[in-house]
């Protein structure tokens, strides 16, 4: 940052006033108290134990009981039952499998597709009427997953899909993409993938952009030839972004449950029923609550250990560039 | 000449992959306009007669305005709310760093990663001991909590990367702590606050699952009457989801259009920075 004495004795310059210095050295006492810090952090450690600790001993608690929500019985204290039954559900383990194939397909896929494309809009600087291309590319992604979800719907439909129309034009017949349980799972995988590849376009585009220009010009001087330049100069540069992007990318893919409730809830069987849309199902269908927190206590350790990966590439990429 | 004939046609080639991405949207949009027997026509049609009935249709809806209205309060309240806390937090944790300020900042971050299905479960049964479901405030703090951490982690990114001579300089001329603050150094990290605004208003005008199980009559937004719309009996109107979707998708879109420096920082929480 530049900065010159005389910038900044303009940015402090305001208080000089009479007025003003009297307010400041009434709160002169506050600003110098040692507890001053710990004033400023007051609101959020407000939000935070009420709405984090409380729900979280509340969550872990529940998990130890047996309580259905409508009935009248109260909870019962069953121990790690709720978890035995978790450990012992085959449904349940489907589902998880559902949800890290899901994941793997879905981040895969979108990642490939977003780092060919993010190549490819790399040299984009100079196109006409860049900022709205890439706001209509970059739409997807912002969009409300219940509004895609069912949007989708109309696009998938079996009987007049625009979707429909065009595999019978190609290849001479219709699908019912989310009807059938052989396509369901690959049309939601679909959805999510158009709806992230930007995502993962934006991403390689902001790892492209921390490769220095002067190694990519040498590499031009040089006429290193492309898969080179790819191999050791925009790589061993870019990765690290990417790898934030992947695993963002990631969590968010585990934490999917609006998409595919209004698109499929689940259906058809189980065929796409994520763990995301199990644990609503538990909670607010079947409103077994002790089942549900059991399975939120599980879904949270796994985001824990998402988050302490993604944290950990964070530092090890700015221990790296020398950013701390 | 040969490479600027070249470079029209990559140009193109962009343009044509970004409005592929585009279409479904687009196909939407166009639903929106269209009568309900042009909707199902077979084959699917892209040159018709526009109607604007639907639209006016989605207006006259009883709920609609109530609906929308609540999307804007609890967005822009929410989000007002989580910029000042975080605010506050990320300048004490940037200048001051207290002991646990890396774990508090994880741990804040690990539950925005949780899917919403499992976050609210403890929620909804503390809102009903406390008697705070279905009320507006009930929701409007939850969804600031909703908005807390990534503005949080958005701000002390760009917290940390002002100078503290700032701070340092301004006390010395005789600036309070609150001056410095708020005149000195918040002045700077206004591209962390639109970005933080921007992401955080788009996540809750979005969110469905929290609004529909945590909200009430006097505090549910948009995508539960697009959620609910689909839900009640067989048959879905196209023409109303269609042009509700239109309505409502068309806010985020201009925002990023207009925001679109911030998209980076704004969707990495400020972990990634740079030109696009």
């Amino acid at each position: 940052m530049v900065e010159t004495g005389r910038q900044l004795d303009q940015l402090a310059g305001a208080p000089v006033a009479a007025p003003a210095r009297q307010r400041a050295s009434r709160w002169r006492s506050l600003d110098d108290s040692r507890f001053f810090p710990t004033l400023l952090l007051l609101p959020i450690l407000i939000f935070f134990v009420i709405w984090n600790i409380i729900p979280l001993l509340w969550l872990t608690g529940l998990s130890f009981y047996r309580y259905k929500v409508t009935s009248s019985r109260p909870a019962q204290y069953i121990g790690f039952d709720n978890f035995v039954e978790i450990f012992q559900s085959t449904t349940l383990w489907n589902t998880l499998g559902r949800t890290l194939t899901f994941m793997v397909l879905s981040v895969g896929l979108a990642t490939l597709l977003g780092a060919l494309l993010g190549l490819l809009f790399w040299g984009s600087t100079g196109m006409p009427g860049r900022r709205l291309a890439l706001t209509l590319l970059f739409t997807p992604m912002i969009l409300p997953p219940v509004a895609v979800g069912t949007f989708y719907r109309l696009i998938y439909d079996p009987t007049f899909g625009v979707l429909n129309y065009y595999t019978d034009r190609i290849f001479g017949r219709t699908f019912d993409f989310l009807g059938n349980k052989d396509y369901a799972f690959a049309a939601t995988v679909a959805v999510d993938v158009w709806m992230w590849t930007p995502f993962m376009i934006l991403m390689t585009l902001a790892a492209l952009g921390s490769v220095p220009k002067a190694e990519l010009e040498a590499a031009e001087v040089d006429r290193l030839p492309w898969l080179k330049r790819l191999r050791y100069i925009i790589l061993p540069h870019g990765k690290f972004i990417l790898m934030l992007g992947i695993l963002l990318r990631t969590i968010d893919a585990f934490k999917t449950t609006d998409l595919v409730y209004l698109m499929t809830n689940g259906g058809p069987g189980n065929t796409t029923d994520l763990v995301g849309l199990r644990l609503y199902r538990t909670g607010f269908e079947a409103f077994q609550m002790g089942d549900a927190s059991a399975l939120a206590v599980i879904t949270l350790l796994i985001a824990i250990a998402f988050t302490s990966i993604y944290l950990y590439v964070l530092n090890y990429r700015e221990a790296r560039a020398g950013l701390r | 000449m040969k490479t600027s004939w070249k470079h029209h046609l990559y140009h193109l080639l962009l343009w044509l992959i970004a409005l592929l991405f585009f279409l479904p949207v687009l196909w939407i949009f166009l639903a929106a306009f269209k009568s309900a027997g042009e909707l199902v026509r077979w084959p699917p049609s892209w040159i018709f007669t526009p109607t604007f009935d639907n639209i006016g249709e989605v207006f006259d809806r009883p709920n609609f305005w109530a609906y929308l209205r609540m999307s804007f309060i609890l967005s822009i309240g929410a989000v007002v709310i989580a910029l000042v806390v975080a605010f506050l937090a990320a300048y004490s944790f940037s200048r001051y760093k207290p002991t646990g300020t890396n774990f508090l900042m994880f741990l804040l971050l690990s539950v925005r990663m949780v899917p919403a299905s499992a976050v609210v479960v403890p929620v909804f049964l503390m809102y009903n001991a406390f008697g705070w479901g279905k009320t507006l405030p009930g929701m409007l703090l939850f969804y600031a909590m909703f908005c807390i951490p990534f503005s949080l982690w958005i701000l002390k990114g760009f917290l940390d990367g002002v100078s503290l001579r700032y701070d340092e300089t301004a006390l010395v001329n005789g600036g309070s702590r609150l001056h410095v603050i708020f005149r000195v150094v918040l002045p700077q990290v206004k591209p962390g606050l639109v970005a933080a605004a921007i992401f955080n208003l788009i996540f809750v005008w979005n969110e469905f699952l929290f609004n529909y199980i945590l909200g009430g009559q006097g505090s549910t937004m948009v995508p539960v009457l697009l959620a609910t719309g689909v839900a009640e009996g067989g048959s879905i109107d196209w023409s109303f989801i269609a042009s509700l979707s239109l309505i409502y998708m068309l806010p985020p879109i201009i925002a990023i259009y207009l925001f679109q420096k911030y998209l980076l920082v704004g969707m990495t929480f400020g972990t990634v920075r740079g030109e696009v």
